[in-house]
């Protein structure tokens, strides 16, 4: 089965489209959390946002700066810019997608949380947990995710991300996978 | 990060008026609670730092392991950063992300970037959160509505011309969603980094008179 935005791809001149290049979409989803959010959607079809291609990823972030430019002078008011990843992140389509929403003073959108104050044991221990693994990367270096390279270059590639060998962190995957 | 009184943000708006830019960078790095933890005069607990960027651990997290990521160059707001810092932050969060995953065994995790206060900015430094994610955690719980067709039309239309003007790209039938596909690659040249300026005014235009629409819906929409 298709994922929804492979489905929303694969429609030349759905209307949904804003704009479309070689390696992505930006579209005016119908379902939103609020109006005038805007999806920016890589062409292939990457899972989760540890398995997107750094060239990819580079030109999603300079895109999602351009719509939330274009959001600020239609607009005002602010913007956020999200990736929900993984179902626990709130992904609801198995395929990276980053999320441009505008903002209003006072429009009551869940998107703030109250601080925790955690105290100095708490982050040590958390600090810790970071720093065994990043001392075990060192060793046994983690598949890194497709080599950064300018974005220029891969704008001229053909959008065939299927070569770079990911090993996805498992348990994400499937999860999102497992998506309707 | 320290309340002022009226008086001194009086004072302070006074001073600022009459500041080269260069002054007025070197204020707000002096003001800046990040750029104090940049300078390491302030310790911090880092899980990456590089030439250009440095993540730590963020005290006063949404959820234990939140991790803050910033460029070590004093930007408010993302439209005000050159395009190689933008990259390179995003980036970086994957790895940050993947690091999320691994070593706390989030399930999930959220990339997240707060452009001004209405969008709940707290700090006068840009930050790239990545917050680990667990089911029932209950954070940013967003959900989703139905958008009506014809909002949609709209605001497709309100945002595609501004949108191909900042990216340089030209529109061939304009407002017709229907669109052929643009040749040219979406990124202008960046800018030159200097004429970047250190305003801390975020580069937002009030709506104008033609664009209500947006903000009619946006009503409606509740």
């Amino acid at each position: 089965m298709k994922c929804d935005y492979c489905e929303i791809i694969e429609q030349p001149n759905h209307t949904e489209i804003l704009y479309e290049d070689t390696d992505l979409f930006i579209i005016v989803k119908d379902m939103v959390i609020t109006p005038g959010q805007i999806t920016i959607v890589p062409k292939a079809h990457h899972p989760i946002v540890e398995m997107l291609p750094h060239p990819i990823m580079e030109k999603c972030a300079l895109l999602a700066n351009k719509v939330s430019m274009a959001l600020f002078d239609i607009m005002g008011g602010g913007t956020n810019i999200l990736i929900q990843n993984g179902l626990a992140g709130g992904q609801k389509v198995p395929h990276v997608a980053i999320e441009i929403i505008p903002r209003k003073e006072n429009d009551n959108l869940p998107l703030q949380w109250p601080p925790k104050q955690l105290g100095e044991a708490d982050l040590e221990s958390t600090y810790s947990l970071y720093q065994e693994e990043l001392a075990r990367e060192k060793k046994q270096p983690v598949d890194k995710i497709a080599p950064a390279t300018s974005t220029t270059a891969s704008a001229e590639e053909k959008p065939s991300a299927k070569k770079e060998k990911v090993k996805p962190d498992s348990y994400l995957l499937k999860s999102v996978n497992r998506l309707p | 990060m320290p309340e002022m009184t009226e008086e001194q943000r009086k004072a302070l708006e006074e001073k600022i008026k009459n500041m080269s830019p260069e002054q007025l960078a070197e204020l707000q790095k002096q003001q800046c609670i990040f750029c104090q933890i940049i300078a390491g005069k302030i310790p911090s607990k880092k899980l990456h730092e590089d030439d250009t960027s440095l993540g730590i651990l963020d005290i006063n997290p949404a959820a234990k392991g939140h991790i803050l990521l910033m460029p070590k160059q004093h930007f408010a707001i993302m439209p005000q950063m050159p395009d190689d810092i933008i990259t390179h932050l995003f980036t970086v969060a994957q790895t940050l992300s993947q690091l999320q995953l691994r070593a706390l065994k989030a399930t999930g995790t959220n990339l997240f970037v707060a452009n001004g206060p209405e969008a709940g900015q707290r700090a006068q430094h840009f930050l790239l959160h990545i917050i680990p994610r667990r089911e029932g955690d209950n954070l940013l719980a967003v959900e989703e509505k139905m958008l009506d067709k014809s909002y949609q039309k709209s605001i497709h239309a309100s945002v595609q011309p501004r949108l191909y003007e900042l990216l340089g790209v030209k529109l061939e039938k304009p407002a017709e969603p229907s669109l052929s596909q643009p040749k040219i690659q979406p990124e202008p040249k960046p800018q030159d980094q200097s004429s970047i300026e250190p305003s801390p005014q975020p580069a937002a235009k009030r709506p104008s008179k033609e664009d209500v629409s947006l903000d009619d819906i946006a009503n409606l929409f509740k």
